[in-house]
Protein backbone atom coordinates (compact mmCIF):
# COMPACT_ATOMS: atom_id res chain seq x y z
CA UNK A 1 0.00 0.00 0.00
CA UNK A 2 1.10 3.23 -1.37
CA UNK A 3 0.85 6.15 1.43
CA UNK A 4 0.91 9.61 0.02
CA UNK A 5 0.60 12.31 2.76
CA UNK A 6 -0.09 15.76 1.12
CA UNK A 7 0.69 19.15 3.36
CA UNK A 8 -1.14 21.99 2.41
CA UNK A 9 0.80 25.50 3.24
CA UNK A 10 -1.23 28.03 4.53
CA UNK A 11 0.18 30.80 2.31
CA UNK A 12 -0.23 33.50 4.65
CA UNK A 13 1.99 30.64 6.79
CA UNK A 14 4.49 30.37 3.88
CA UNK A 15 6.58 33.71 3.80
CA UNK A 16 7.31 35.49 0.34
CA UNK A 17 11.02 36.87 -0.16
CA UNK A 18 12.21 39.15 -2.80
CA UNK A 19 14.44 37.90 -5.42
CA UNK A 20 17.09 39.96 -3.38
CA UNK A 21 15.87 38.48 -0.29
CA UNK A 22 15.94 35.11 -1.74
CA UNK A 23 19.61 35.92 -3.10
CA UNK A 24 20.55 36.56 0.35
CA UNK A 25 19.72 33.36 1.92
CA UNK A 26 20.88 31.10 -0.74
CA UNK A 27 24.07 33.42 -0.34
CA UNK A 28 24.63 33.96 -4.35
CA UNK A 29 23.90 37.05 -6.08
CA UNK A 30 20.95 38.10 -7.52
CA UNK A 31 22.28 37.73 -11.32
CA UNK A 32 23.08 33.76 -10.44
CA UNK A 33 19.60 33.62 -9.39
CA UNK A 34 17.86 35.41 -12.31
CA UNK A 35 20.10 32.65 -14.50
CA UNK A 36 18.44 30.15 -12.60
CA UNK A 37 15.34 31.11 -12.85
CA UNK A 38 15.86 31.39 -16.73
CA UNK A 39 17.62 27.99 -16.68
CA UNK A 40 14.74 26.60 -14.54
CA UNK A 41 17.32 25.20 -12.00
CA UNK A 42 15.01 27.29 -9.48
CA UNK A 43 12.36 29.02 -10.85
CA UNK A 44 10.32 32.19 -9.60
CA UNK A 45 6.97 32.76 -8.48
CA UNK A 46 5.38 35.49 -10.57
CA UNK A 47 2.53 37.75 -9.07
CA UNK A 48 1.10 40.22 -11.66
CA UNK A 49 1.68 44.12 -10.35
CA UNK A 50 -0.34 46.58 -13.28
CA UNK A 51 1.60 46.21 -16.42
CA UNK A 52 4.67 44.36 -14.65
CA UNK A 53 5.27 41.13 -13.05
CA UNK A 54 6.78 40.75 -9.69
CA UNK A 55 8.98 37.98 -9.21
CA UNK A 56 9.36 35.85 -5.67
CA UNK A 57 10.37 33.00 -3.52
CA UNK A 58 8.30 31.69 -1.05
CA UNK A 59 10.09 30.10 2.12
CA UNK A 60 8.68 26.65 1.22
CA UNK A 61 9.83 26.78 -2.63
CA UNK A 62 13.64 27.65 -1.03
CA UNK A 63 13.43 24.98 1.46
CA UNK A 64 12.36 22.58 -1.52
CA UNK A 65 15.19 23.28 -3.73
CA UNK A 66 17.48 23.53 -1.09
CA UNK A 67 16.26 19.38 -0.45
CA UNK A 68 16.76 18.71 -4.23
CA UNK A 69 20.40 21.11 -5.13
CA UNK A 70 23.15 19.14 -3.07
CA UNK A 71 25.60 22.41 -4.16
CA UNK A 72 23.13 24.85 -3.15
CA UNK A 73 22.59 23.56 0.09
CA UNK A 74 26.67 22.76 0.58
CA UNK A 75 26.91 26.55 -0.28
CA UNK A 76 24.56 27.73 2.72
CA UNK A 77 25.69 25.45 5.23
CA UNK A 78 29.07 26.22 4.30
CA UNK A 79 28.28 29.64 4.92
CA UNK A 80 26.09 29.26 8.32
CA UNK A 81 29.38 27.72 9.28
CA UNK A 82 32.64 29.27 8.22
CA UNK A 83 31.46 32.85 8.31
CA UNK A 84 32.16 35.25 11.05
CA UNK A 85 28.58 36.25 10.73
CA UNK A 86 26.34 34.03 9.54
CA UNK A 87 23.08 34.73 8.04
CA UNK A 88 19.92 32.62 9.66
CA UNK A 89 19.27 29.07 7.76
CA UNK A 90 15.97 28.48 6.74
CA UNK A 91 14.22 27.04 9.60
CA UNK A 92 13.67 23.35 7.85
CA UNK A 93 18.08 22.43 8.57
CA UNK A 94 18.37 24.46 11.15
CA UNK A 95 17.85 22.87 14.89
CA UNK A 96 18.29 25.03 17.54
CA UNK A 97 17.74 23.00 20.48
CA UNK A 98 17.80 18.78 20.87
CA UNK A 99 14.32 17.98 20.69
CA UNK A 100 14.37 19.28 17.17
CA UNK A 101 17.10 17.69 16.49
CA UNK A 102 15.67 14.44 17.42
CA UNK A 103 12.43 14.79 15.20
CA UNK A 104 14.45 15.40 12.51
CA UNK A 105 16.60 12.57 13.07
CA UNK A 106 13.58 10.09 13.06
CA UNK A 107 12.40 11.98 9.85
CA UNK A 108 15.83 10.86 8.27
CA UNK A 109 15.13 7.70 9.61
CA UNK A 110 11.96 7.31 7.81
CA UNK A 111 12.95 8.75 4.79
CA UNK A 112 16.19 6.42 4.50
CA UNK A 113 13.84 3.48 5.78
CA UNK A 114 11.51 3.70 2.93
CA UNK A 115 13.86 4.25 0.06
CA UNK A 116 14.38 0.40 -1.12
CA UNK A 117 18.30 1.07 -1.14
CA UNK A 118 18.70 1.97 2.17
CA UNK A 119 16.38 -0.10 3.91
CA UNK A 120 19.40 -2.72 5.23
CA UNK A 121 21.80 -0.36 6.25
CA UNK A 122 19.39 2.77 7.56
CA UNK A 123 20.54 2.38 10.98
CA UNK A 124 23.80 2.79 10.73
CA UNK A 125 23.68 6.42 8.59
CA UNK A 126 20.93 7.53 11.81
CA UNK A 127 23.31 6.06 14.24
CA UNK A 128 26.24 8.10 13.07
CA UNK A 129 23.83 11.22 12.30
CA UNK A 130 22.67 11.05 15.87
CA UNK A 131 26.27 10.83 17.87
CA UNK A 132 27.49 13.84 15.63
CA UNK A 133 24.90 15.96 16.43
CA UNK A 134 24.06 14.84 19.71
CA UNK A 135 27.72 15.48 20.27
CA UNK A 136 27.20 19.32 19.48
CA UNK A 137 24.41 19.54 22.20
CA UNK A 138 26.14 17.60 24.72
CA UNK A 139 29.99 19.40 24.10
CA UNK A 140 28.20 22.89 24.15
CA UNK A 141 25.28 23.36 26.53
CA UNK A 142 25.21 26.49 27.82
CA UNK A 143 28.54 27.34 26.19
CA UNK A 144 27.82 28.40 22.11
CA UNK A 145 30.19 30.76 21.28
CA UNK A 146 27.72 32.70 19.08
CA UNK A 147 24.90 30.77 17.75
CA UNK A 148 23.66 27.89 19.32
CA UNK A 149 22.03 24.80 17.47
CA UNK A 150 23.26 22.22 14.72
CA UNK A 151 22.87 22.74 10.50
CA UNK A 152 21.38 19.03 9.83
CA UNK A 153 20.58 18.49 6.46
CA UNK A 154 20.09 15.36 3.99
CA UNK A 155 19.54 14.79 0.41
CA UNK A 156 19.05 10.96 0.06
CA UNK A 157 19.21 10.70 -3.82
CA UNK A 158 22.91 12.59 -3.46
CA UNK A 159 23.71 10.43 -0.56
CA UNK A 160 24.50 12.81 1.76
CA UNK A 161 24.24 14.32 5.24
CA UNK A 162 25.40 17.34 6.58
CA UNK A 163 25.58 18.38 10.01
CA UNK A 164 27.34 21.19 11.29
CA UNK A 165 27.64 24.12 14.44
CA UNK A 166 29.11 26.47 15.50
CA UNK A 167 30.58 25.31 18.92
CA UNK A 168 33.69 25.09 20.43
CA UNK A 169 35.23 22.89 18.68
CA UNK A 170 36.91 19.37 19.04
CA UNK A 171 40.18 20.68 20.57
CA UNK A 172 38.57 22.56 22.93
CA UNK A 173 36.49 20.36 24.23
CA UNK A 174 38.80 17.65 24.38
CA UNK A 175 41.58 19.70 26.31
CA UNK A 176 39.02 19.56 29.20
CA UNK A 177 40.47 15.95 29.86
CA UNK A 178 43.51 15.99 27.73
CA UNK A 179 45.28 19.12 28.39
CA UNK A 180 48.33 18.41 26.46
CA UNK A 181 46.97 18.11 22.94
CA UNK A 182 48.69 20.27 20.83
CA UNK A 183 46.54 21.51 17.60
CA UNK A 184 42.90 20.69 15.86
CA UNK A 185 45.03 17.99 14.14
CA UNK A 186 46.00 16.36 17.49
CA UNK A 187 42.07 16.81 18.81
CA UNK A 188 40.57 15.03 15.57
CA UNK A 189 43.28 12.20 15.54
CA UNK A 190 42.29 11.70 19.49
CA UNK A 191 38.82 11.69 18.93
CA UNK A 192 38.40 9.41 16.14
CA UNK A 193 40.98 6.50 17.52
CA UNK A 194 41.48 6.78 21.24
CA UNK A 195 39.23 5.13 23.13
CA UNK A 196 39.62 8.09 26.30
CA UNK A 197 38.43 6.03 30.08
CA UNK A 198 38.54 7.35 33.28
CA UNK A 199 36.36 10.46 32.30
CA UNK A 200 34.08 10.56 35.53
CA UNK A 201 32.32 11.81 35.94
CA UNK A 202 32.58 13.03 32.21
CA UNK A 203 30.82 9.68 30.09
CA UNK A 204 30.67 11.37 26.81
CA UNK A 205 33.81 10.73 23.87
CA UNK A 206 33.42 7.33 22.54
CA UNK A 207 30.95 8.72 19.54
CA UNK A 208 33.03 9.55 16.92
CA UNK A 209 35.33 6.13 17.44
CA UNK A 210 31.66 4.39 17.08
CA UNK A 211 31.41 6.63 13.36
CA UNK A 212 35.06 5.93 12.25
CA UNK A 213 34.05 2.15 13.32
CA UNK A 214 31.05 2.24 10.81
CA UNK A 215 32.68 4.17 8.14
CA UNK A 216 35.92 1.67 7.77
CA UNK A 217 33.35 -1.63 7.94
CA UNK A 218 31.04 -0.05 5.44
CA UNK A 219 30.69 1.73 2.18
CA UNK A 220 30.31 5.05 2.96
CA UNK A 221 32.66 7.97 3.35
CA UNK A 222 32.96 11.07 6.37
CA UNK A 223 34.75 14.64 5.99
CA UNK A 224 34.93 15.99 9.57
CA UNK A 225 36.61 19.38 10.27
CA UNK A 226 37.13 21.04 13.61
CA UNK A 227 39.36 24.15 13.21
CA UNK A 228 42.12 24.06 11.06
CA UNK A 229 42.08 20.32 10.94
CA UNK A 230 40.16 18.43 8.24
CA UNK A 231 40.06 14.59 8.53
CA UNK A 232 39.01 12.10 5.28
CA UNK A 233 37.47 8.16 6.23
CA UNK A 234 36.64 5.32 4.00
CA UNK A 235 35.67 2.05 3.71
CA UNK A 236 38.84 -0.07 4.83
CA UNK A 237 41.17 2.89 6.14
CA UNK A 238 43.10 1.29 8.91
CA UNK A 239 43.55 5.46 9.95
CA UNK A 240 42.05 8.73 8.97
CA UNK A 241 43.98 10.82 6.61
CA UNK A 242 43.85 14.40 8.42
CA UNK A 243 45.42 17.23 6.68
CA UNK A 244 45.19 21.56 7.30
CA UNK A 245 42.35 23.31 5.88
CA UNK A 246 43.00 26.42 3.93
CA UNK A 247 39.29 27.58 5.50
CA UNK A 248 39.08 27.36 9.73
CA UNK A 249 35.62 27.04 11.73
CA UNK A 250 35.58 27.14 15.63
CA UNK A 251 33.05 24.03 15.56
CA UNK A 252 32.55 21.29 13.46
CA UNK A 253 31.65 20.48 10.01
CA UNK A 254 30.95 16.57 8.67
CA UNK A 255 29.54 15.28 5.28
CA UNK A 256 28.81 11.71 5.73
CA UNK A 257 28.36 10.08 2.06
CA UNK A 258 26.58 6.61 1.93
CA UNK B 1 12.26 -10.71 33.02
CA UNK B 2 11.94 -10.13 29.50
CA UNK B 3 12.39 -5.83 28.46
CA UNK B 4 11.44 -5.07 25.29
CA UNK B 5 13.20 -2.09 24.38
CA UNK B 6 10.68 -0.71 21.73
CA UNK B 7 8.88 0.53 24.93
CA UNK B 8 11.50 3.19 25.23
CA UNK B 9 11.36 4.48 21.66
CA UNK B 10 12.35 3.21 17.98
CA UNK B 11 14.75 5.52 17.98
CA UNK B 12 17.80 5.17 20.73
CA UNK B 13 20.64 7.92 20.29
CA UNK B 14 21.27 10.05 22.93
CA UNK B 15 22.82 9.98 26.60
CA UNK B 16 19.75 11.66 27.67
CA UNK B 17 17.41 9.37 26.77
CA UNK B 18 19.48 6.32 27.66
CA UNK B 19 19.68 7.47 31.10
CA UNK B 20 15.87 8.54 31.76
CA UNK B 21 15.10 5.22 30.59
CA UNK B 22 17.31 3.48 32.68
CA UNK B 23 15.65 5.23 35.74
CA UNK B 24 12.26 4.44 34.75
CA UNK B 25 13.54 1.22 34.73
CA UNK B 26 15.25 1.38 38.27
CA UNK B 27 11.59 -0.16 39.98
CA UNK B 28 11.19 -3.18 37.69
CA UNK B 29 15.09 -3.88 38.32
CA UNK B 30 14.86 -3.93 41.80
CA UNK B 31 12.02 -6.12 41.32
CA UNK B 32 14.63 -8.86 39.85
CA UNK B 33 15.81 -11.95 41.66
CA UNK B 34 18.91 -13.22 42.66
CA UNK B 35 19.69 -16.02 40.09
CA UNK B 36 16.86 -14.62 37.19
CA UNK B 37 17.89 -13.75 34.12
CA UNK B 38 17.36 -10.47 32.39
CA UNK B 39 16.46 -10.65 29.08
CA UNK B 40 16.35 -8.03 26.54
CA UNK B 41 14.39 -8.16 23.26
CA UNK B 42 15.67 -5.67 20.48
CA UNK B 43 13.00 -6.93 18.38
CA UNK B 44 11.20 -3.56 16.46
CA UNK B 45 13.94 -0.90 17.69
CA UNK B 46 14.90 0.77 14.28
CA UNK B 47 18.14 2.61 15.39
CA UNK B 48 20.58 2.45 18.21
CA UNK B 49 23.91 4.19 18.68
CA UNK B 50 26.55 3.67 21.96
CA UNK B 51 25.43 7.17 23.40
CA UNK B 52 22.36 5.41 24.62
CA UNK B 53 23.52 2.60 24.84
CA UNK B 54 26.80 3.25 27.09
CA UNK B 55 23.45 4.89 29.57
CA UNK B 56 20.92 1.72 29.75
CA UNK B 57 23.52 -1.30 28.90
CA UNK B 58 26.85 -0.61 30.94
CA UNK B 59 24.99 -0.57 34.25
CA UNK B 60 23.07 -3.22 33.74
CA UNK B 61 25.55 -5.34 32.31
CA UNK B 62 27.91 -4.53 35.31
CA UNK B 63 24.67 -5.13 37.86
CA UNK B 64 24.14 -8.28 36.47
CA UNK B 65 26.89 -9.47 34.56
CA UNK B 66 26.19 -12.97 32.41
CA UNK B 67 22.32 -13.23 33.53
CA UNK B 68 22.21 -10.60 31.26
CA UNK B 69 21.17 -11.78 28.08
CA UNK B 70 20.62 -9.51 24.93
CA UNK B 71 18.25 -11.51 22.08
CA UNK B 72 17.36 -10.23 18.33
CA UNK B 73 20.49 -7.98 18.33
CA UNK B 74 20.65 -8.61 14.48
CA UNK B 75 20.55 -4.77 13.68
CA UNK B 76 23.56 -3.42 12.03
CA UNK B 77 22.85 -0.63 14.81
CA UNK B 78 22.89 -2.39 17.59
CA UNK B 79 25.73 -4.41 16.87
CA UNK B 80 28.10 -1.88 16.06
CA UNK B 81 27.03 -0.27 19.39
CA UNK B 82 26.94 -3.66 20.93
CA UNK B 83 31.08 -4.21 19.53
CA UNK B 84 32.08 -0.53 20.38
CA UNK B 85 30.62 -1.13 24.32
CA UNK B 86 32.63 -3.97 24.61
CA UNK B 87 35.19 -2.38 23.41
CA UNK B 88 34.85 0.81 25.60
CA UNK B 89 34.44 -1.03 29.07
CA UNK B 90 36.31 -4.31 28.25
CA UNK B 91 33.27 -5.85 28.73
CA UNK B 92 31.54 -9.08 27.05
CA UNK B 93 27.48 -9.59 25.95
CA UNK B 94 25.81 -12.40 26.57
CA UNK B 95 24.23 -12.24 23.09
CA UNK B 96 21.58 -14.93 22.10
CA UNK B 97 20.39 -15.35 18.37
Amino acid sequence: MKLCICVKINPAMDKQYSISEAAKILNINVQTLRRWDKSGRFTAGRKPAGNIKHYFYSENDIEEFLSQDWRALLKIGAAWSFNSTPRDLPGRFYCPDKSIFKARLSRLEFDLKSHPDFNEIFSLIVAMAGEIGNNSFDHNLGNWPDVNGVFFAYIIKAGKVILADRGQGVLATLKQVKPDLADDAAALNTAFTEIISGRAPEKRGNGLKFVREVIVKNNFKLVFQSGAAILNLKKNDKLPRIKTSSNWLRGCWAIISF
Amino acid sequence: MIIFLKKFGLTLTSRDDGREALAAFQPSLAAVDANEAVEIDFNGVNTLSPSWGDEFFTPLLKMFGARLILVNAGNPSVQATLDLLEKIHGLKFNVKN
